[in-house]
């Protein structure tokens, strides 16, 4: 069973590089307040007859039973329209919608692969760890083009989350993507013998390139996607992934959004 | 179920009768934006619906197009999902049985591959007839299968035939679903009127596409998709009302961009005996029901005793008197 219910915009923080933080208040209890990384909220403005369909978004945080937040950047007129918003502007919401990332697991060490607009599912990820006292066994792999890209940092240092930051541009941490730590990474633990898994999040070139050092080193790997959706719930079906298995295609919104790397039908 | 059940508060009488098939008010959810209707059921209560349309079903379950599928427009959104479904089989057992528990009318849309297929498809869903299914939609319009479903829907003679041989096939009233990407409307409405469909759905989606300028591709992996939403109301009104004004006595399901009661009225004046809300369905599950109760409203508010009373109510403006150049005798 899923809710749709309104909210009321509280706060829109802009970040840097053009990202903003649109932090929403239902104003009652919902069940965003149960929210697992990597599910989803369909968010939609009192837009009228343009801007049809809601826009979907990956829940940053979980402030308590009523207020939520999500990451966002302008892509087109909906996140246009959004990072315009004001507190009290109106929004209707249906969510939380999908499947998240399995579960912290103190036996593994899970590296968590972001890259731009892919943080909030491993940002909620490594508050949950965190809150569970189990911020060791999680390690942050971020990365964006410049220094500006990547936000939200300071978090992560106060969780006593390890992270490693790349720029394309190297103008914070390492410079290039995040494969090149991450290679470091899988290979400093296949030498110490330590098991590690990767839950990743980000542009789907990024997604491929982890994947495909995941597969070749036989390595878990789960990846939270994203595709166009008209509804978020199964119906319009447009959020088609294609995946191995007995029918060709899943669905981002009900069968995702995070998939097995190995489920997953790309070149 | 009796009149008394489609009076409400409202005090307006929303029975519709569509050809054979009672309905219980004229809000209906359309094929394609409703699934089988589980996936509803936590959103609203579908009993309060007069009816819905099923996903488009065809003999073998079949997996749909490539991605990107869909990609929103203004005003509305192109979809190229490529018909998938579970199959006639799967969805006799396994889907009908949460749909006849409803005791609304339920649609069952259909489509083949091939003329024999129609006929077949059309054939076992007929069997549903006393599990719940109240009429066979009948899809020869959909823009996004490849295999010889265009002549269906555009040439009146083709789709003439295949009409006949479906209705002969099943005691299930056949509801004909017809595809705007025509010149005459009319032509296609008679021919299928003359074979014994029991009424049409107007409008299906229209043919269009959308083109990503960066990439210098298509915005859809089959480059043409159907464009749905508010964008098509004004085409899916004047071809209802063109149908209706040439055909009075064959029902018309009206659908197109229908977002409001207002929207809905609109259809009805045009000549539409029911109307099916499709699109507005994504970004609010419930919409139907919010359309209907806003329909009862403004029926009430009009003066209308009875829906039936709305359908084909449309008149003309007033002619202007004659002009006469200044001076002219």
């Amino acid at each position: 069973m899923h809710e749709q219910f309104p909210v009321q915009v509280s706060a829109n923080e802009a970040l840097t590089g053009g990202y903003f933080r649109l932090t929403l208040d239902a104003g009652t209890p919902v069940a965003t307040a149960h929210t697992r990384p990597g599910q989803f909220v369909m968010l939609r403005g009192a837009w009228g007859r343009d801007l049809l369909n809601g826009r979907a978004f990956s829940v940053l945080e979980v402030l308590d039973d009523r207020r939520f937040s999500v990451l966002a950047k302008v892509f087109g007129r909906g996140t246009g329209l959004m990072k315009a918003m004001e507190p009290g502007d109106s929004m209707t919401c249906l969510g939380p919608l999908g499947n998240g990332f399995p579960v912290v697991d103190t036996s593994v060490t899970s590296l968590l692969v972001a890259g731009g607009v892919g943080l909030p599912p491993l940002h909620l990820y490594a508050r949950e760890a965190a809150r569970e006292g189990a911020a060791p066994a999680v390690e942050m792999i971020y990365g964006g083009r410049t220094r500006d890209d990547l936000v939200l940092t300071d978090e992560l240092d106060a969780w006593q989350v390890a992270q490693t930051l790349t720029t394309e541009d190297g103008s914070r941490g390492v410079e290039g993507r995040v494969t090149v730590p991450l290679l470091d990474r899988l290979e400093r633990a296949s030498a110490n013998g330590e098991t590690v898994r990767i839950l990743s999040c980000g542009p789907t070139p990024m997604l491929r390139a982890v994947r495909a050092l995941a597969l070749d080193r036989g390595v878990e790997a789960h990846l939270c996607l994203e595709e166009q959706m008209a509804c978020g719930y199964g119906v319009c079906l447009g959020c088609a992934v294609p995946v191995h298995g007995p029918r060709p295609y899943a669905y981002c919104c009900t069968d995702g959004p995070v998939f097995p790397a190995q489920e997953v039908r790309w070149a | 179920m009796g009149v008394t059940s489609s009076l409400d508060a409202s005090g307006v009488d929303v029975g519709i009768d569509f050809g054979p098939i009672r309905l219980k008010n004229p809000l209906l959810t359309a094929s394609g934006c409703f699934a089988y209707g589980q996936q509803f059921a936590g959103f609203m209560d579908l009993r309060e619906l007069g009816g819905l349309s099923t996903k488009g079903i065809s003999p073998a379950p079949r997996f749909g197009n490539p991605l990107p599928r869909i990609y929103e427009t203004a005003s509305g959104m192109l979809n190229s999902i490529g018909l998938e479904n579970v199959g006639t089989q799967v969805f006799l057992e396994e889907k009908l049985p949460f749909l006849d528990a409803l005791d609304i009318s339920v649609w069952v849309n259909f489509f083949g591959t091939d003329f024999e297929s129609y006929v077949e498809c059309a054939r076992t869903l007929g069997e549903g007839k006393d599990r719940g299914v109240s009429a066979l939609e009948m899809n020869i319009s959909c823009p996004n299968i490849k295999k010889g479903g265009i002549e269906f829907g555009t040439v009146p003679e083709v789709a003439h035939r295949l009409t006949k041989a479906c209705v002969e096939a099943t005691d299930v009233p056949i509801v004909v679903k017809l595809t705007p990407n025509v010149g005459d409307i009319v032509a296609m409405a008679q021919a299928v009127h003359e074979a014994g469909a029991a009424g049409i759905s107007l409008i299906n989606t229209i043919t269009g596409m959308a083109i990503d300028v960066r990439k210098r591709r298509p915005r859809l992996a089959t480059t043409y998709g159907g464009l749905s939403g508010p964008a098509i109301k004004p085409v899916a009104l004047r071809m209802v009302h063109q149908v209706h004004a040439a055909l009075p006595e064959l029902p018309i399901c009206g659908m197109g961009g229908i977002y409001s009661g207002e929207d809905a009225l609109e259809f009805l004046m045009a000549g539409a005996s029911c109307v099916q809300v499709g699109t507005a369905n994504f970004a609010e599950p419930p919409a139907a029901l919010r359309v209907l109760a806003e329909l009862k409203t403004l029926l009430a508010e009009l003066g209308f005793a009875r829906a039936e009373d709305a359908v084909g109510s449309l008149e003309s403006i007033p002619a202007e008197p004659p002009y006469k150049a200044e001076g002219a005798q």
